[in-house]
């Protein structure tokens, strides 16, 4: 059997297939359709330190292979999180990671310092939210960026994980983050996009611009996590269009340690444990005992030994 | 609570009942309470999302689900043929309340599609159905409802008029509903003036079917709520009054 585990930071996790922030909620709902201590770990739906009911429907709109959303950060508040979730998320058997959302830097290192508890095993710091009215995108500077991490990074002795938009300066985000203590890279979250109803010649959300996800943006988001894997040395968790254990492979092979599967919980919610599956058996049928082999092999001429 | 499964079934008949209106029927056993829902598809990775329909009828080794062809997804279930397969997540939702009394089931549109179940369950409602254009599916309600009445917006096959028209909540002791908004709030109106407890089906996009996405919010008297798990039925006063 090999061994599918890897480690990001001070964490191990015993698969590289997380459940992306917002996808999958608290966990309890997908609960209902397997075990999610089959994961490598669950990133919860983004946390603020006040309640957020979020932005009016519609919220979601098709596109060919993809979706855009316009959820808008809706959530219970840290407090209600700490109290009604968390100890439920203890009782998944698997990592979790607590993704938040600040209005500004302080509010970020607010929440990293009141989310340093038992049960919380890293944070994920979602610095590429599309979808707040009148909010940009903190993760697409270098210098929003480092802010964040430096005082999250004073704030709480958790791993930090950077979760960056696709756009703007990236790969100087990402060095920032890192400069500043990031313990990985989380690539990337949605492609700002629109859509307009044609009937009434407005965009379908109040909010303009959605989030585009799904297969249709894969190749865009690999192509960020190849670049990223060269950029820093700390991991790169690979985000973006997963649908199946082919799409991680591809990620990991481009450098990444760990994939997030988001909307490809909509196409099969068995998606995420398939995943591991397919994984697992792809170093099996290769005798390989572990990761090594494979990760990044993409910049360095393939699998070792492959035709 | 109900044990939600993803299985796959085989198509047993897809009619068009009405122009660009379909009753599948697949085949198998299944278990949902009037008002449920299932999350169906029948192809891969395009469309992306599941479509949400409503559990019309249940009998031994069958359900069936009444849609109408709106964009890609349903057209592309609109051409399934008895034999091939889809997949089914559910059931889902949380389904109409047991009546407290005498029971009014007043449907709009596809709305219909989520109260043949409760008129065959529950035994004794009275059934009011509205259509733009010819009703459909008038003679299976029949034999359900203790009293019937159609209206048509044209005239055809019923009374002219909405359903708004014939409906009257005195001497019911609850109304549930389903159909387009401006029909809810108008019911709503009626109802809230009778005094008469109304319960409606809401419909809204959705992603996961699950409750995990927040997708298919909507704003509530109560706060946020998901049209998928808290819903899709809900006490009138929570979302008319928010």
């Amino acid at each position: 059997m090999p061994d599918l585990s890897v480690r990001i930071g001070s964490l191990t996790l015993k698969n590289p297939v997380l459940v992306a922030s917002g996808t999958f909620g608290f966990g309890a709902d997908y609960a209902r359709l397997y075990d999610p201590s089959r994961l490598g770990g669950v990133v919860t739906k983004a946390i603020t330190l006040e309640p957020r009911r979020g932005n009016p429907p519609p919220r979601l709109w098709e596109t060919p292979c993809g979706l855009l959303n316009s959820i808008g950060l809706e959530n219970p508040g840290v407090e209600a999180f700490l109290r009604e979730e968390l100890p439920r998320m203890r009782a998944l058997g698997t990592a979790v990671v607590v993704n938040v959302w600040g209005e500004t830097p302080e509010e970020y290192a607010e929440l990293a310092q009141r989310l340093s508890v038992p049960g919380v095993d890293a944070i994920e710091l979602n610095l590429s939210c599309p979808n707040v009215p009148g909010k940009g995108l903190i993760g697409s500077s270098p210098a929003g960026t480092a802010r964040v991490v430096r005082l999250c990074r004073r704030a709480t002795g958790l791993d930090l994980w950077a979760k960056l938009p696709p756009e703007g300066d990236v790969l100087a985000a990402a060095r920032a983050a890192e400069a500043e203590g990031a313990t990985a890279i989380s690539a990337a979250n949605t492609f700002r996009g629109l859509a307009i109803d044609i009937h009434t010649g407005r965009p379908v959300f109040a909010n303009v611009t959605g989030g585009l996800s799904g297969p249709a943006i894969k190749p865009l988001a690999l192509r960020l996590v190849y670049e990223l894997s060269r950029a820093v040395r700390i991991p790169v968790i690979g985000i973006g269009g997963i649908a199946g254990w082919e799409d991680a492979l591809e990620f990991i092979m481009a450098g990444a340690h760990a994939v997030q599967v988001g909307t490809g919980n909509f196409i099969d919610p068995l998606c995420a444990p398939k995943l591991v599956r397919g994984l697992e058996k792809f170093l099996a049928e290769r005798g390989m005992e572990s990761w090594e082999e494979v990760r990044g092999c993409a910049h360095r001429g393939g699998i070792p030994g492959a035709a | 609570m109900d044990a939600v499964a993803l299985r796959r079934a085989a198509v047993r008949g897809n009619a068009e009942v009405a122009p660009g209106v379909f009753l599948l029927r697949v085949e198998g056993e299944f278990r949902a309470r009037p008002g449920q829902f299932y999350m169906v598809r029948a192809w891969e990775r395009d469309p992306l999302l599941f479509r949400p329909l409503s559990a019309f009828d249940l009998s031994p080794g069958e359900i069936s689900f009444l849609y109408g062809v709106r964009g890609r997804g349903t057209c592309l279930l609109s051409r399934l043929s008895p034999g091939e397969e889809l997949e089914l997540l559910g059931p889902l939702g949380n389904g109409w309340p047991e009546p407290p009394g005498r029971l009014a089931l007043v449907g709009g549109g596809l709305g219909i599609a989520a109260l043949y179940l409760a008129a065959k369950a529950f035994g004794g409602a009275d059934v009011y159905l509205g259509f733009p254009g010819r009703p459909f599916l008038v003679e299976a309600f029949r034999e359900v409802a203790a009293g019937l009445r159609v209206a048509s917006e044209s005239g055809e096959g019923g009374e002219r008029g909405l359903v708004t028209d014939i409906f009257s909540p005195e001497g019911y002791d609850a109304c549930y509903a389903c159909g387009p908004r401006p029909m809810l709030a108008a019911i709503w109106e009626a109802c809230r003036r009778a005094g008469v407890a109304l319960f409606v089906s809401l419909e809204e996009r959705m992603a996961c079917g699950l409750g995990a996405c927040l997708g298919c919010t909507v704003f509530t008297k109560d706060g946020p709520k998901r049209v998928c798990r808290d819903g899709p039925v809900f006490r009138a006063e929570e979302v008319f009054d928010a």
